[in-house]
């Protein structure tokens, strides 16, 4: 069993799992985190799963997790493995079961002054526009010809439906629309899951949350994303519900099947793989591209709710402007250096968010002096933040930040522990007003289940590879 | 005696289960997954309205469990149906062809997004019985 007493300190942020501790490494392990991360890390595996992840074939560099890290499926939550295009493989373990869940981040044009008095006003209205919890569906049922037109167009098909706003593309990762996306090589089954998913956020840590904005480190940096302090924000983060889910499940069993043909072993069945140039492998990213289509489609629908309920709620002044969007489940085809070349690879990112820095080729143009929003959700009672990507963490951690502040209990152990009547009078006495499908709901995502994200944060601005732009601090949150 | 408990995962749910036979390790296990669904559901349940058929390959016995477990809740997620009987017409190490049925319900208490394979195991006990442990992203 690896754990936190092999890692060796290479810096005051990072730590590294050599390649001779194991046998059958490929590649160091990488580990960002402070040393109070490190030293408050639970005996779970997820240092283990990371040197697991080094042995997959065609793995690039290092095997490299974030400091949200904690125990996943295979892959360990906040881990980033680059595999070599064509031949590396691709591993759904290292996408995850939600693919393509991520977050977006609305400017409005409010300050906090303007909406103080109706933070429960907000969660109601917000919790009746959207639809949330466990399986719920929305109000569009999509046909069969429809779910495939989601699945291909991505966002854009919620702008040509009228549910969101050209504009908004731009601010999207990849504007929204991985053009690899294949409908055929998604399953019926999995296209049934999400036929009345489009528009819902579901349940677990998926949430809708109202902010405003209560500290700004880079003035400049702000200023460029249209962020001022006190002002009124909106959060959306959740994925490709059901339908992602499936697509995962499906293709993990056709890996598992298939992984004898190409001679690949794994230490663990979670990490399922095949090379990205065989059939199978081309399948699944077909299949992953498109779940993630699903994904912005659903963040993009669910904006338009949002929208429609600002009117309601503030019929003079509702502008919402999105500031970006960005995936934290995902695999893409980026090119990096490696060893002084430039090199195309297959970079899974499993809970880690893409950190591009100034003047790349796959940001919009107004931030091409700025480096792309990096937008990190905390939980409920905490704090979120928005950074800006940055050139060295192209150099370093294949242009990858954190996504959130990690898991430290489980959602069982967090029913058990917490209060929810308690919890709930907590936040109110903070001026934080939750509205959610169960009181459950509310237990599992309780600040206490979750690490410190300030040292999180605080851990990737020293690394360099995401810098601190902004805090926020939530006043309404819908849940499941 | 057939048994499941559930037990805490860092974000997740550890479902112990122990059977008298291979056969009733697969039922118990879906009952288990049943009740997480919906509270009790299974144990309040004697009636079965909705019936299906399965038929699930797999490269081993632990990946079968793990599959066929997979198979039925991808059923309930589609019929928004719990399924708590399973009438077995050919178990082996890599095949399932059995028949379940359940009862519809309005809404789940828990959203378990996948059974997974991570830390799955099926073995049995030198007093012959069965035991399984499964973990699933909820």
């Amino acid at each position: 069993m690896i754990d936190k007493s092999q890692l060796q300190k290479k810096s005051d942020f990072l730590w590294e799992i050599p390649m001779t501790t194991r046998a059958d490494m490929r590649v160091p392990a990488h580990v960002y985190a402070l040393p109070e991360i490190i030293e408050s890390m639970s005996d779970d595996r997820s240092l283990q799963q990371l040197v697991n992840v080094t042995t997959l074939p065609g793995i690039q560099k290092a095997a490299i997790v974030m400091p949200d890290i904690h125990e996943g499926y295979g892959f360990p939550i906040g881990g980033i493995a680059a595999t070599l295009y064509p031949d590396g493989v691709i591993s759904p373990g290292g996408i995850g079961y939600d693919i393509n869940c991520g977050v977006r981040l609305l400017v409005s044009n409010l300050e906090y002054d303007d909406i103080k008095d109706k933070a429960e006003q907000i969660a109601i209205e917000l919790y009746n526009k959207i639809p949330s919890g466990v399986g719920k569906g929305g109000e569009i049922k999509l046909t069969q010809e429809e779910m495939d037109e989601v699945l291909t167009e991505g966002a854009e098909w919620a702008v040509r439906k009228k549910m969101g706003f050209a504009e908004d593309l731009a601010s999207m990762e990849s504007m929204g629309r991985l053009k690899d996306a294949d409908p055929n090589a998604v399953s019926d089954h999995a296209k049934k899951r999400g036929f009345d998913q489009l528009g819902t956020i579901g349940s677990g840590n998926h949430f809708v949350e109202v902010s405003r904005v209560d500290e700004i480190f880079d003035n400049l940096t702000a200023e460029r994303f249209g962020i001022k302090n006190n002002q009124i924000v909106i959060l959306i983060h959740t994925g490709s519900r059901g339908l992602g889910h499936q697509v995962a499940t499906d293709y993990l069993k056709i890996m598992l099947d298939a992984m004898p043909n190409y001679n690949i072993k794994v230490p663990d069945r979670e990490l399922a793989c095949v090379p990205f140039s065989s059939a199978e492998g081309q399948n699944y990213y077909k299949a992953m591209c498109a779940a993630a289509n699903f994904a912005w489609c659903n963040r993009e629908v669910i904006t338009w709710e949002i929208r429609e309920a600002w009117k309601q709620l503030f019929p003079n002044k509702n502008e919402l402007q999105l500031l970006y969007d960005v995936s934290h489940n995902i695999a893409k085809i980026e090119e990096h250096e490696i060893d002084g070349k430039l090199q195309k690879l297959i970079v899974h990112r499993k809970g880690a968010t893409r950190s591009f820095g100034p003047r790349h080729d796959e940001i919009p143009e107004r931030f091409q002096e700025t480096g792309q929003p990096v937008i990190i959700p905390g939980s409920m009672g905490t704090a979120s933040y928005i950074l800006a990507g940055t050139s060295q963490s192209m150099l370093t951690t294949f242009g990858s930040s954190c996504h959130g502040a990690g898991r430290a209990l489980s959602r069982r152990a967090s029913k058990r522990q917490v209060n929810v009547a308690h919890l709930e009078k907590e936040l109110n006495e903070k001026g934080i007003y939750v509205r959610a499908g169960s009181r459950t709901g509310v237990a599992e995502e309780a600040p206490e289940a979750y690490k410190d994200i300030d040292l999180v944060i605080e851990t990737v601005h020293r690394a360099n590879i995401a810098l601190k732009v902004a805090r926020l601090r939530p006043v309404s949150v819908i849940k499941g | 005696m057939n048994h499941y408990s559930y037990h805490s995962h860092t974000a997740d749910v550890i479902m112990k289960v122990r059977a008298e036979s291979l056969n009733e390790l697969f039922e118990t296990a879906m009952r288990g997954t049943g009740n997480l669904l919906k509270n009790n559901f299974c144990k309040q349940t004697a009636a079965s309205s909705i019936e299906k058929k399965i038929v699930v390959h797999s490269v081993d016995l632990i990946a079968l469990l793990i599959d066929f477990l997979s198979e039925v809740l991808l059923n309930s997620h589609i019929d928004k149906t719990i399924y708590c009987n399973l009438n077995i017409v050919k178990l082996t190490d890599r095949e399932i062809e059995a028949t379940i049925s359940g009862s519809s319900v309005e809404y789940f208490d828990e959203d378990i997004k996948a059974v997974t394979y991570h830390e799955a195991d099926v073995f049995k006990q030198k007093n012959n019985q069965w035991e399984a442990s499964i973990i699933f992203d909820i």
